[in-house]
Formats: structure tokens, C-alpha cells, sequence
């Protein structure tokens, strides 16, 4: 369960300042799967990295029961010097969880083959996002934080993706972020829709759909 | 408050990740931090036999020059590392456990441990060639090159801080860093120096780190003008405006 408090981010940018978050206060249920919709530059990604605590809010506070992981997504997150597995060995380690078997689920569940061993910068920002997924799949978190998927490979790996979280249903929960209302309604219960530093909550997709497209 | 198990697994994850960025995936990256020093160091005894003048009183010529650029190199390469810890490896301030000191700190002890080997294999093999061990505190050796490291991090931290303002810092670095060389009693023992130049020198701190890595090693060397609570101050001092400008910059260092 993540809970925000008066939480308030704003971030300069050469037109001002940009308030990402004004005051909100918000308790993401738990055990439910919640999207998070927004146009580009409302700040989603400002607010999945402050709920997993790579930023901290300019006031408030945020909240955080049980595991939650570092963003997921096809940006950040990898040296490029370094091979896909050594990204792996790095993040099990900082994790502090089994070396070999996350690497080995890593390896089979993002599909690179030989890339594995390779580069990460030789990938493409599809095969970015595979290892990152395939990554964060590997360890067990209770709240999964994903940036934008509609991107993340091929309609087969996308399915793939969305078995992995249904298997885990009864486990852990996914918060998502993306400005694809189809995203959102194949992942989520629930949807929060993110405007002008206001984070406003509906029960169902459908109605935080009505909100965003008017 | 996070544990501090957590940060020596974060740090201790690094430190294996900057091993093999740092030293490249080939083993002639290794050799390279040995090859280089010893180059430096030969080049210098070259330059003492053509000028016939090396003649350091209380301490062989090779281990004066070893004793000399090593703790400098270390100094020179800490603050050059840590300087760039954090632009390096923004990507990984990503995992919310992964702090901005934390990047700094692995960069740090990385080339502590590192110039420890590379001075203990030179070190180490000068004694085998000459047959015999040098009288010396080898625990003076070892806190006068804790120093040069301290001295460096601390500098490429304020330096790093400095650096999120403006990124005419990192231009200006090295040629700030170039007097020092001259200036740090590297190729010249600090008793040899007239009064005047010495008394102005001596506000230089490296230059006491490196005095007090020479004295380490042979204890017939004077050393006494220099002592260890001067540049133990610099660092104290250097450390709490850095870690303050960390305070300050933290909000600028944007995950773009």
C-alpha cells in the first residue's frame, strides 16, 4: 500500500516552474491494479520515481508498504558499457537477492539471446525494455512501477507480460503510467487520471476515461 | 532511515560494476594501472641520472620517486573520478537505494585500493632488487596515502557539487590541478627547499601527504616540517562544504 501525503513536487523548467504535484494527498488501494493516465510533461514519470523513492517531494511525504520496485521502463536504469547480464548481476546485488537466478530468469524471460551477453548500448529500446522487464520480473516485489509500456516489444511479448502480472495477481499489484488509454484498460482495475498537479481517482477505467478525453 | 547494510551492498555492487568499467573487459586494463605509474617514475629517474642530481638525503632515489608520484597519482586520480561519480552514473540513481554518495564513495575506494597494490608491488619489488627491507612505520605509509585519497574525494566532491551549477568547473579542474604537481615535493624533498619557498609551500597539503608516505617508508627521512593534522583538516573541512553542496545540489541533479 503507497500512501502520499500533502505531497508537493514542482521542477524548473525554462517556461517556470513546473508543478507536478500541488498538495495531493492519496492512498493507492492496495491489492488493485491502477493506471495512472496523464498528457505528456504532466509529470507521470516525476511521480512513479517519487513513489519509489528515487526523488523526494519538495513537502509531504510518501508512504510506502511492503516492496515496491525502481521505475520500470525502456529509459535509465542501465550502463550501456556493461553487458545485459552484468546489469543483471548489478541490480540483484543492490537488491540483495540471488545472483544466478535472477540472471537466469532475466536471460530467459526478456528473450535476447545473444544480446545478452552484449552491450547494453547495442540494444534497441525495445530490447531495453525487455531486459528491464524481464529484470524486475525476476525479483519479487509487492508493487510493480511501470513507465509507459505500449512500447515494450511485440504483441507476443506484451501478453507475455501481461501473464506474468495476472499469474502474480494474488501477490503483488502493478501501478502504471502511460498516456495510451488502451494500456491501461488491458492492465488495470482502476484508474487515476493526473492534470495540472491534481491526481483525481475512479473506481473504473471507463469513467477516468470520460475525464481524460474531455 | 535506510540501513546501513543495504548502503554496503549498494556500495559493494558498485565497486564490482566500477571495477569493470573502470579497468575494461580485457586484463591489459590492470596491467595499465601499473605500466603507468612505473613509466612516470622512470621517466623521472631517466631525467635524474642525465641531470646527475638525485641525491635525497635518508631514502634511496627509485623509492623517493615511488613515494613521491604515487600518493600524488592517487591524490590526482581520486579527484578526477569522483568528480565525474555522479554525471557517470546518473542512470543509476534510478533504484532508489542507489545514493549520490554512494557513486562517489565506490569511485573512491576503488582507486585507494587499486594505488595500494600498485605501490606495494613497486614498493615490494625495489625491496627484492636491493636484497633488503627499508626501516620505516609502514602504518605512517599507510595513513599518509589514506590522506592523498581523503584529500582527493573530499576535492572532487566540492568539485562535483560545484560542477551542477556550472559546467565550466570541470574545464577548469585540471589546469587547477597542475600547479600542484610542481608545488607537492614530488620530485624534491621539502628539507632541500630555502625557507622562504618552504614556508610557502607548506600551506599546500599534498605536499605533507606525500612527506608523510616518504617518512613511512624510511625512517632516516626528514619529514619534520610536515605532520598529519594539517591535511586531516583540509579533508574535514573540504568534506563538510562538499557534503553540504551535495546538500543543496541534490535537487539539481535531475534524472532528466
Amino acid at each position: 500500500m503507497i500512501t502520499l501525503e500533502n505531497v508537493t513536487k514542482a521542477y524548473p523548467t525554462h517556461k517556470g516552474l513546473n508543478v507536478v504535484l500541488d498538495r495531493v494527498s492519496f492512498q493507492f488501494p492496495a491489492r488493485r491494479n491502477i493506471g495512472v493516465l496523464g498528457r505528456n510533461g504532466a509529470g507521470k514519470s516525476t511521480l512513479l520515481r517519487l513513489i519509489s523513492g528515487a526523488e523526494q517531494p519538495d513537502a509531504g511525504e510518501v508512504v510506502r508498504g511492503g516492496h515496491v520496485s525502481w521505475p520500470i521502463g525502456f529509459s535509465g536504469g542501465f550502463n550501456g558499457s556493461l553487458t545485459g547480464e552484468e546489469n543483471c548481476r548489478f541490480v540483484a546485488r543492490i537488491y540483495g537477492v540471488d545472483v544466478d537466478e535472477v540472471v537466469g530468469f532475466s536471460m530467459e524471460f526478456s528473450e535476447l539471446g545473444d544480446y545478452f551477453q552484449m552491450p547494453v548500448r547495442t540494444y534497441s529500446s525495445g530490447m531495453r525494455a525487455r531486459l528491464a522487464f524481464g529484470l524486475s520480473m525476476a525479483i519479487d516485489f509487492d508493487v510493480y512501477l511501470v513507465d509507459e509500456v505500449t512500447a515494450v516489444g511485440d504483441a507476443r511479448f506484451q501478453q507475455k507480460c501481461r501473464a506474468a502480472f495476472a499469474e502474480r495477481r494474488d501477490r503483488s499489484s502493478v501501478i502504471i503510467v502511460s498516456h495510451s488509454l488502451g494500456t491501461i484498460k488491458s492492465y488495470c482495475d482502476s484508474c487515476a487520471v493526473l492534470d495540472n498537479g491534481r491526481l483525481f481517482y475512479f473506481d473504473s477505467v471507463g469513467d477516468a476515461a470520460r475525464v481524460y478525453q474531455a | 532511515m535506510r540501513g546501513l547494510l543495504v548502503q554496503l551492498q549498494v556500495v559493494h555492487a558498485l565497486l564490482l560494476r566500477e571495477v569493470k568499467t573502470r579497468f575494461g573487459a580485457h586484463k591489459m586494463g590492470y596491467l595499465w594501472a601499473l605500466i603507468e605509474p612505473i613509466l612516470w617514475v622512470a621517466t623521472f629517474a631517466a631525467m635524474y641520472v642525465l641531470l646527475g642530481r638525485l641525491n635525497p638525503p635518508g631514502i634511496d632515489p627509485v623509492p623517493f620517486l615511488i613515494t613521491g608520484i604515487l600518493p600524488f597519482v592517487l591524490f590526482r586520480e581520486t579527484a578526477a573520478r569522483t568528480l565525474t561519480a555522479i554525471e557517470a552514473n546518473k542512470g543509476l540513481l534510478f533504484y532508489p537505494q542507489v545514493r549520490p554518495l554512494d557513486l562517489v564513495l565506490a569511485r573512491a575506494i576503488l582507486e585507494l585500493a587499486t594505488h595500494l597494490v600498485v605501490i606495494t608491488l613497486l614498493l615490494g619489488g625495489v625491496a627484492l632488487w636491493d636484497g633488503k627491507l627499508p626501516h620505516g612505520q609502514p602504518l605512517l605509509l599507510l595513513a599518509g596515502l589514506v590522506l592523498a585519497s581523503g584529500l582527493g574525494t573530499s576535492l572532487g566532491l566540492v568539485f562535483c557539487g560545484l560542477s551542477t551549477f556550472s559546467n565550466t568547473v570541470e574545464r577548469i579542474f585540471s589546469p587547477l590541478l597542475r600547479p600542484l604537481f610542481w608545488t607537492s615535493a614530488v620530485f624534491f624533498p621539502s628539507s632541500s627547499l630555502p625557507t622562504a619557498a618552504r614556508d610557502l609551500l607548506l600551506y599546500n597539503p599534498v605536499l605533507h601527504v606525500v612527506e608523510l608516505v616518504r617518512s613511512g617508508y624510511s625512517a632516516g627521512y626528514d619529514a619534520r616540517h610536515v605532520n598529519a593534522w594539517y591535511p586531516a583538516v583540509w579533508v574535514i573541512a573540504l568534506l563538510f562544504f562538499g557534503l553540504s553542496l551535495e546538500r543543496v545540489a541534490r535537487r539539481r541533479v535531475q534524472l532528466s
